[in-house]
């Protein structure tokens, strides 16, 4: 995978954004952190997901699956395999990283059978997959998804634990977001486009469209199951119904089209705009906020299909074109 | 200054203006009312919604009884108009925690609980940090009570401890309950609890012969049942959903197999049930959290039937003992700030502690670590009478006397 998205100006400017970023712990309420983490939590799932159904086309209706997988990975990792002592700390890296290791070791396995099928059909299979995950879990005896799993409390004594999880979903967003970058300035990542445009064109151009299918899938399960198990650690305990959430799947569709699909920025964009909307501005209006958050994605997917960067280039040409067309 | 006819006129009009004018005000700071928020999320949309919504009626009932009917709850000389904050959480333990974590920061004090054990242990971990108390009448789990935590308190025993009473009215029993036997479903809910039933069974000094798990779906147990007559149990156990209790018990009568006593934990508490097995259906022992003709008495409702009556009449939601429940908790707060005198939060939490209170519910005691008392808050067990139920232990809470042993099916009337 050749890169070349380095550049000095924007990676010193997305330093500085981050560590502004982290930083801002020390002006926010409690609840204010909190709904950054999920803000941050959201776009990375956002973002993941995006790697697949954004550059490639192939839209998964199940990373929820990722999501648990990651979860319950973890869960068992830290609970039965780790001495309580190693819990917390780097007994909670590594399994978080578990976590991310057994999603893509899943996705590795299923990838093969599941990227045959295109449109409509893969959508559907990746939610089957979920709804079998989310099964297993709950009914095979040693995951334990029905009585459910209780963590060890990861937060050091010093740093009060939204804080804690504030700047680990901050981290695994910066770091969801360079391996983006990355795939998308790669060659890697033009294949997927390709693959997106045309598929059967692409591989008759030479692109190995199976093995770049199947990379992406395995590294947007990878990320979704280190968000997933970074979730499970900041709930503290948590069952089949709280990470095997059918919310997960369509959240990550739904935030990259309001943002803009296939795009760096689109998925952040998206997951700041509903989290912010459905946490902050439509928490008091129960009985509507549901209703509201609804019309905002249709109203959204019908006058903007290209989500609110798609608006904003298609202003930049309009805007370009008339000033071309004075000029003449 | 004389004083002349037409000053004393315009005096004595302009001091009746002022008072008339005066005296709606001073009535109102005399009946003004300071808000007393109760905060909290539950499931109003989503898997959880339709319990979430019964426990929402429940705490929105006994509100409505202390603002409406009692003039408000007095506490230490000030009168406080009581309401319930809570927010739809969607059945989200993630969305859950940020609601929760806002009224925190708008130092609201007093908690009520979701319901399921995967929302309420992570939001009870915010409320115990900020060290408010949260009563909850949602989550059961194990966990939620054995870390250790001093601010939350739930309406129910443990999961492990829910077996209790039951386990209290075999002991009562004559003759003595020598052996069970145990059949459950192999879910998770099922599982726990006849594992539960298992240890406190045998803890209490009866033998459990056999446990034997059916699939979640069965339509057919005559191998269970062949087991059951090798046995033979004083008592048969089903920890079963509704549909598997009455396939067990369906088949136990066209099989001819009896016990002193067939337990059923779900199916017996359904009209459907009783339908179903008509005459057959005597006998049958289940659990209950509740039941509105249980003998308990209670300064805020008269009784359970006066909750029952005064919920039915001001709200249209079926109800189940989920609002019974969630009413507790808004009690048990009441109670606890009148008995500490103050609704400081660790005051309040100190009287919740320390509290032993008869209410319609049952009496309200909570456990070292916060749970309901197993014996005291535990399910009441109940019996088919005549095609109805009728709670046979705890005797406290009792309306009929249990009948031990059951007549074989044949003898059914």
């Amino acid at each position: 995978m050749s890169t070349r998205w380095f550049a000095p100006a924007p990676t010193l400017l997305g330093l500085c954004a981050l560590a502004l970023l982290a930083a801002l712990p020390l002006a926010l309420t409690p609840f204010e952190i909190r709904v950054a983490q999920q803000l941050f939590l959201a776009a990375a799932m956002s973002l993941a997901w995006n790697l697949l159904g954004g550059f490639a086309g192939y839209w998964s209706f199940g990373h929820a699956a990722f999501v648990g997988i990651g979860a319950f990975a973890a869960g068992l990792v830290g609970t039965r395999l780790m001495p309580p002592e190693l819990a917390a700390g780097w007994g909670m890296g590594i399994a978080v990283g578990a976590g991310g290791l057994a999603s893509a070791g899943i996705a590795a396995l299923i990838a093969f059978p599941l990227l045959r099928l295109r449109g409509i059909y893969f959508a559907i299979a990746m939610l089957g997959v979920s709804q079998v995950a989310g099964e297993l879990s709950a009914n095979v005896e040693w995951i334990g998804g029905g009585l459910g799993i209780n963590l060890p409390d990861a937060a050091p004594d010093w740093l009060a634990p939204e804080t804690y999880f504030y700047q680990l979903l901050l981290g695994c967003l910066a770091v969801t977001f360079v391996v983006a970058v990355s795939v998308k300035q790669s060659r890697f990542g033009y294949g997927l486009i390709a693959i997106r445009e045309d598929e059967d064109t692409a591989r008759m151009l030479g692109v190995p469209t199976e093995r770049f299918k199947i990379v992406a899938y395995v590294l947007s399960a990878l990320l979704v199951g280190v968000q997933g198990a970074l979730l499970a650690y900041s709930l503290g305990y948590f069952t089949t119904q709280s990470v095997f959430r059918l919310e997960f799947s369509l959240n990550m569709i739904v935030h990259a089209l309001i943002g803009g699909i296939g795009t760096l920025a689109g998925p952040i964009i998206g997951a700041s705009i509903m989290v912010v909307l459905t946490q902050v501005v439509l928490g008091n209006l129960l009985e509507l906020h549901l209703f509201i958050t609804g019309a905002v994605v249709v109203v959204m997917v019908l006058a903007a299909p290209g989500g609110i960067l798609g608006l904003w280039h298609d202003y930049k040409h309009h805007r370009a074109a008339r000033r071309a067309g004075a000029a003449a | 200054m004389t004083i002349s006819r037409r000053r004393v006129l315009v005096g004595s009009a302009g001091g009746a203006t002022l008072a008339i004018a005066g005296f709606p005000a001073i009535l109102r700071a005399q009946t003004q009312r300071r808000p007393l928020v109760f905060g909290g999320s539950v499931p109003m949309t989503g898997a959880a919604a339709e319990t979430g919504l019964n426990v929402l009626n429940g705490y929105q009932a006994a509100v409505k009884r202390i603002n409406e009917d009692l003039g408000g709850l007095q506490v230490a000389g000030t009168t406080y108009q009581l309401e319930v904050r809570m927010f739809d959480d969607a059945s989200d333990p993630q969305r859950a925690t940020t609601l929760i974590q806002r009224q925190v920061d708008e130092n609201i004090g007093l908690f009520l609980g979701s319901f399921g054990s995967n929302i309420v242990l992570p939001t009870c971990a915010i409320t115990e940090r900020a060290r408010r108390p949260m009563v909850q009448a949602g989550g059961g789990s194990d966990q939620i009570f054995t870390q250790g935590r001093r601010f939350v308190f739930g309406i129910f025993p443990r999961a492990t401890r829910q077996f209790d009473t039951s386990v209290a009215f075999f002991k009562r029993l004559q003759p003595a309950v020598a052996t069970t036997m145990i059949v459950y479903t192999n879910d998770p809910f099922s599982r726990f609890q006849a594992e539960g039933a298992k240890k406190a069974i045998e803890e209490a000094g009866m033998r459990v012969l056999d446990s034997i798990a059916l699939p979640a779906q069965v339509s057919d147990v005559s191998a269970v049942l062949a087991s059951v007559r090798q046995h033979n149990p004083d008592i048969l156990i089903c920890n079963t959903h509704d549909e598997n209790s009455l396939l067990i018990a369906r088949q136990m009568i066209s099989s001819n197999t009896n016990t002193k006593l067939l337990y059923q934990s779900l199916g017996p508490q359904t009209a459907a049930y009783r339908e179903a097995l008509g005459r057959y259906a005597n006998g049958v022992v289940t659990q209950t959290y509740w039941d509105e003709n249980a003998a308990y008495q209670c300064p805020y409702f008269g009784n359970a039937k006066g909750f029952a009556e005064y919920y039915r009449k001001n709200f249209q939601r079926p109800m189940t003992y989920h609002m019974a429940s969630a009413a507790a908790c808004i009690v048990a707060y009441a109670q606890a700030m009148k008995n500490a005198n103050s609704i400081e939060p660790a005051r309040v939490r100190d009287a919740l502690a320390a509290m032993d209170f008869p209410c319609f519910y049952g009496r309200v005691k909570f456990a070292a670590q916060g749970d309901g008392d197993a014996q005291l808050l535990g399910p009441l067990v109940a019996q088919v009478q005549n095609g109805q139920l009728a709670v046979v232990h705890p005797e406290a809470g009792a309306t009929g006397r249990p009948v031990y042993p059951v007549a074989p099916w044949a003898q059914r009337g």
